[in-house]
């Protein structure tokens, strides 16, 4: 964290005095005003930062997540512990398990949280909750934010179509997704997507060292920013070391190179020195748990298990002839918790979840090293990510937004980009409701995302509208308004269906199982068993328990699946028909 | 045709938006949360649902009074029984008599919350929305956007209601609604909306003499056979629309004494000049002058009613003098203008404000959130005006002034991060610049003084603890800074009253046949002349008079026409719609739109 400082800082003046250029040449005519507060920045760029930092503000005393405590417990780790310990330390169930990084950005804001109140920092001072931890830490995700603020209005100077990528910035910014899981769940994505997004734009502006810097200093902050690397390491291998005709630049390669081990050597190079690199790597990557998290993250692997389900009760019906699995019977009786063994399909082991997700990278892989754009590269940054989340092992609803953000870039290109999004960003905010299950929270969640796709779909659809173009498109866009139009009906049922079971005693209710469900999940870190046992003990009503968050988890995990191979399609097709705005930056 | 479609957006979507602010807002700690044994505002709000459902009508204002008894009128209790229905068919624990006091789950504090937005959005919304048409029903659409942006998340209203609890706006909605009917000549209508409003707070009294005598100069205007006909059927709508609110209390339901319960819990003569520290002339002349051992509270209390009636009576006396001067207007133009509007039916936001600051001031047992009834006025005041006219300025002052008034109660609350938030997203969506250079005015210069002090104390309060001998240091300081604003905010107002009749009537009746003409004709030229849009023809005349050598109408906005479009044009290229708006070009900052 301290050391990226100086470099990045440089790069950013650089592209600021670039971009200054630029932008007061295409919005010359709109006239800044002169008021003393203003670096370059628009009033309505002014007015969404506040509007968007007083209701962040307001959202100060709403539902935190356990990860609340774990942030906590990590601000009293790195203070009071010496460096040698901080992968060690298990005062708190919640163990340091981001990378060094995050851990020295941690020890970072520890310092002023010890002065404002040294109880934060107290390592035994175990689930504090007095308003001044709440406000501070609450603070500190609000000002980190500012990241990704200025490198998105960077985005806008820059840009082919100012205008354009203003809305698509704002959309950014303004992400249900943060403010779910920032801002009400609490976690720090906004300042790690910020840094993503800086390595984004480093990249479009042609600055692909510092892009790639950028990249491997993001992910010693988190790595679940790993499922993108492909995506990086053949661009820059391919746009950078290698010319056009594949000759090796020697001197990018190296540069590139040492700068990205300098990287790693800052950030690992301590615990290295103290031996601890085993320790750290199995705090980093537990690989004890289940193909599924708790509540299943709508992707491939959600369709199906649930396909299994179905199977085994078509089969449990007819009585056709299928071998049954019967620990996979058990399984599925005891809801959406645990390891997922399947009764009727056979059982996904993690090489199967490793191959498949290697094999659509390599598509992607294959058209990007054929095609280095800054486009083509955002577009498989994006399906890489993607592919990852669909079939990765053991995904979380919130890796969602490693698809989503990227894939809003793309947004505003072409009517089948924005369709994909739109296809994509209900899906996937809608799947992550369910992190929020406190009343007047999810009211705030269900109206800020209405409000959010309003205002994204309004402006860009009227921009980027295409008609379609043959009978199959129209069937398909008809089919795609009927998804979209069911996410109402989804949340009826989804919000009715607990007060339906309220009226039946002996119910365990449906929100304080999750619960403890969703509180036993900080990072990545499965449901206990405890609540299984609970569920256990009731089977015939736990299968219904889940019925919401289930058909949750199915509606969700089809539109996401159905618009990741839009993506995938346009991308094989994207230079003989899918060029838009972005196809201008070489 | 792509700006047309975002446009028919911006309403919907600054209603979606304020009311995401709400419920964040709610979110939030309220009045005596977790103070057994009395708790606050809150729980005697619910606790008025509890009695209403569970007692017959008779023990209504009878039952456990020392427990938060009833104490508002008849229609917050006809509201609090509905209220208490929906609760009692969901969960009746929630309500449940005596046992459920101070109940503080999650699901029921949700519950109240959702009761205040739903009668926000049953009557404080429509009421605003028909302001913004009838009112300003001549300005641009940006103009009534941004007018209804203005007045949707005043601070004030927001803490006092989402954050606080209280149903204020309820109050303050009947008043806006009646307001708006007699805009468009509907007299009775306003009279009843009016009386609805006394009959959910008795707080609405504050503008009691302002609309009371609006509509005797009204009276007065119309001539003696249409005014005294207007008068009769004034006097039957207000008199049976009280009869019918206090009727359960009233022969042959009950006995003739038994009209006595809720008057005497509605109005308490019993308690003292003040109670807690507000920032009114009492308490602030307190700090030197110690008047409950200077004289008996019988003695203030006469003081403080002379004072109070001396501080509405130019509002009064402004109303029915244009009342008086308007009736000598040749009998033609009278019957033109029979069903529309009065001529001077600007000077009545100004008596209003008038009114009700006065009796903020002067009057006895104010608390510190009765300054959101002054700040009613102004604000509507406000909501239509250039960013460089006088009436922004003060507004805005106001506004802020009058939540920084409220910063103890806030506090206590629990309230601070909300008290930060809405003031910062209101000052931002408004324009509202405290340090936009160079000063042009007096108030600018006041305004950024009283920041200043406004922050300095805060900064104090925040490093020092008050000394033991002054625990009240910073409260005490809190009412020093706010009473000039209020003080001064009321004498602006009798200015700005006196002015607009000047405008209006001219001095004398002599002034009146040519300018009448005159403004007939600007009228005429304008083709606006219809009952719809008010205030363009107010401000058309202000352009006339102003021609003819006299003062110029002020409606807050109705001055400098000319500077109008420039300074819109300044606040539009600050409004949050601006992103949308600009989409289209990507390069125009409203001018456009203009």
């Amino acid at each position: 964290m301290d050391e990226d400082g100086p470099q990045a800082q440089a790069s950013l003046k650089k592209s600021t005095s670039m971009n200054s250029i630029k932008s007061s040449e295409s919005t010359g005519s709109i006239g800044f005003s002169k008021s003393w507060l203003s670096w370059d920045i628009l009033p309505s760029e002014w007015d969404i930062f506040w509007l968007s930092t007083a209701l962040k503000l307001l959202l100060f005393p709403s539902y935190r997540s356990t990860d609340f405590e774990v942030h906590r417990n990590w601000l009293a780790i790195t203070h009071t512990l010496p460096m040698s310990k901080w992968y060690y330390d298990t005062t708190s169930e919640w163990t340091l398990d981001y990378p060094p990084f995050f851990a020295y950005f941690e020890k970072f804001l520890s310092i002023p949280a010890s002065l404002i109140d040294p109880k934060i920092v107290d390592l035994n001072n175990l689930n504090y909750d007095a308003w001044s931890v709440i406000a501070y830490q609450r603070s500190t995700v609000i000002l980190t934010e500012l990241v990704l603020g200025i490198v998105l209005l960077k985005f806008i100077r820059g840009s082919v179509e100012p205008p354009i990528q203003r809305i698509v910035s704002a959309s950014i910014f303004l992400h249900p997704g943060f403010l779910i899981v920032d801002h009400i769940h609490f976690q720090y994505n906004g300042f790690m997507y910020g840094i993503l997004l800086w390595s984004i734009l480093m990249a479009r502006n042609g600055n692909k060292l510092a892009s790639g810097i950028l990249f491997a200093v993001l992910l010693n902050f988190k790595h679940i920013y790993m499922y993108l690397a492909p995506a990086y390491f053949v661009y820059l291998l391919r746009s950078f070391c290698l010319s056009p005709t594949g000759q090796i630049h020697i001197k990018n390669f190296l540069s590139l190179a040492n700068a990205v081990i300098t990287v790693f050597v800052v950030s690992l190079g301590p615990f290295a020195l103290m031996g601890q690199i085993p320790q750290l790597l199995s705090r980093l990557f537990p690989f004890t748990r289940g193909l599924n998290h708790a509540y299943w993250a709508p992707n491939f692997w959600a369709l199906v298990t649930a396909t299994d389900r179905v199977l085994l009760k078509y089969a449990q019906l007819t009585g056709a002839e299928i071998t049954i699995n019967e620990s996979g019977v058990a399984s599925s009786s005891r809801g959406l918790v645990g390891d997922t063994v399947f009764a009727v399909l056979p059982n996904v082991k993690p090489v199967h979840t490793f191959v498949i997700t290697i094999v659509f990278q390599l598509i992607w892989l294959f058209k990007l090293w054929r095609n280095p754009t800054y486009k083509s590269f955002l577009t498989a940054l994006t399906l890489s990510g993607w592919t990852s989340f669909l079939f990765g092992w053991h995904v979380h609803e919130k890796a969602v937004l490693l698809v989503l953000i990227p894939l809003s870039l793309l947004a505003a290109e072409r009517q089948a980009y924005f369709r994909t999004f739109v296809l994509a960003s209900v899906a996937g905010v809608f799947s992550l409701f369910p992190l929020i299950f406190t009343p007047t929270e999810s009211i705030i969640k269900v109206i800020y995302s209405t409000i959010w796709i309003a205002a994204v779909y309004i402006p860009i659809s009227r921009r980027v509208y295409e008609y379609p173009k043959s009978i199959t498109y129209v069937i398909m866009d008809t089919l795609e308004k009927v998804y979209l139009a069911g996410f109402p009906l989804l949340f009826l049922f989804v919000s009715a269906f607990p007060l339906m079971r309220i009226q039946q005693p002996s119910v365990t209710n449906v929100a304080t199982s999750l619960e403890t469900c969703v509180s036993a999940d900080p990072l990545d870190i499965s449901c206990p068993e405890p609540l299984a046992t609970v569920v256990q003990s009731t089977p015939g009503v736990s299968a219904l328990e889940f019925l919401p968050l289930m058909a949750t988890s199915i509606y969700c995990a089809v539109g996401l699946v159905w618009s990741f191979m839009r993506l995938g399609f346009i991308y094989l097709h994207e230079e003989s028909t899918y060029q838009g705005q972005l196809s201008e930056i070489k | 045709m792509h700006k047309r479609g975002i446009k028919q957006w911006i309403v919907p979507g600054v209603i979606a938006a304020s009311t995401l602010i709400k419920v964040a807002i709610g979110l939030g700690s309220y009045s005596g949360h977790n103070t057994p044994p009395m708790f606050g505002d809150y729980e005697a709000q619910r606790h008025w649902m509890e009695i209403t459902i569970h007692l017959p009508l008779k023990q209504w204002y009878m039952y456990d009074l020392p427990y938060w008894g009833l104490d508002y009128p008849p229609l917050t209790a006809y509201v609090s029984w509905l209220c208490g229905i929906v609760g009692h068919f969901i969960n009746s624990t929630w309500v449940e008599l005596n046992k459920s006091r101070g109940i503080e789950t999650a699901e029921s504090k949700v519950f109240m919350r959702m009761t205040v937005l739903a009668l926000d959005a049953l009557v404080y919304l429509p009421a605003l929305l028909m302001f913004v048409y009838t009112w300003q029903g001549s300005r641009s659409r940006r103009t009534q956007e941004l007018s209804f942006l203005t007045l949707i998340l005043q601070p004030a209203l927001l803490l006092v209601d989402f954050g606080h609890f209280q149903y204020n706006f309820v109050m303050l909605g009947f008043t806006i609604l009646a307001m708006n009917f007699f805009a468009t000549g509907k007299d009775l209508w306003g009279a009843f909306f009016f009386v609805l409003s006394l009959g959910f707070k008795q707080m609405a009294l504050y503008y009691a003499p302002a609309i009371g005598s609006y509509l005797i100069a009204r009276c007065i205007y119309l001539g003696p056979v249409q005014g005294l006909r207007l008068l009769v059927r004034l006097a039957v709508v207000t008199v049976s629309t009280f009869l019918l609110l206090f009727l359960p209390w009233l022969p042959p339901f009950a006995g003739f004494s038994d009209i006595l319960q809720p008057i005497t819990r509605i109005f308490p003569f019993a308690r003292g000049l003040f109670e807690d520290k507000v920032a009114n002339f009492w308490c602030a002349s307190n700090v030197v002058f110690k008047w409950k051992t200077w004289a008996s509270s019988g003695f203030l209390v006469k003081v403080s009613t002379t004072l109070t009636a001396l501080g509405f009576l130019p509002a009064v006396a402004g109303l029915i003098q244009s009342g008086i001067t308007h009736m000598n207007v040749t009998k033609s133009e009278k019957t033109d203008q029979k069903t529309g509007q009065t001529p001077f039916l600007p000077l009545l936001p100004y008596a209003l404000l008038t009114s009700s600051m006065s009796f903020f001031l002067f009057s006895f047992q104010v608390h510190e959130k009765t300054i959101l009834l002054p700040l009613l006025p102004i604000t509507l005041l406000l909501s239509g005006a250039p960013i460089d006219s006088a009436a922004y300025s003060w507004g805005v002052l106001v506004n802020n002034v009058a939540v920084f008034s409220m910063w103890p109660l806030l506090k206590r609350d629990g309230l601070g991060v909300q008290y930060i938030a809405t003031l910062l997203l209101w000052n931002r969506m408004i324009g509202y610049n405290p340090v936009r250079l160079p000063f042009k005015s007096f108030v600018q210069l006041f305004s950024l003084a009283v920041y200043a002090a406004a922050i300095l104390l805060h900064l104090l309060e925040l490093i020092f603890a008050p000394p033991a001998r002054y625990p009240d240091i910073f409260p005490v300081l809190n009412v020093l800074i706010s009473t000039p604003v209020f003080f001064l905010t009321w004498l602006w107002s009798i200015k700005c009253g006196v002015e607009v009749g000047w405008a209006l009537g001219g001095l004398g009746r002599n002034s009146n046949p040519a300018t009448a003409s005159e403004r007939k004709a600007t009228e005429g030229t304008s083709g606006t002349a219809t009952s719809g849009t008010s205030l363009l023809s107010a401000n058309g005349s202000g352009l006339s008079y102003r021609q003819s050598g006299n003062r110029t109408v002020s409606l807050g906005h109705a001055a400098a026409q000319s500077s109008v479009a420039s300074a819109l044009r300044a606040r539009a290229s600050l409004s949050p719609v601006e992103l949308l708006k600009n989409r289209g070009s990507g390069a125009n900052a409203g001018g456009g739109a203009t």
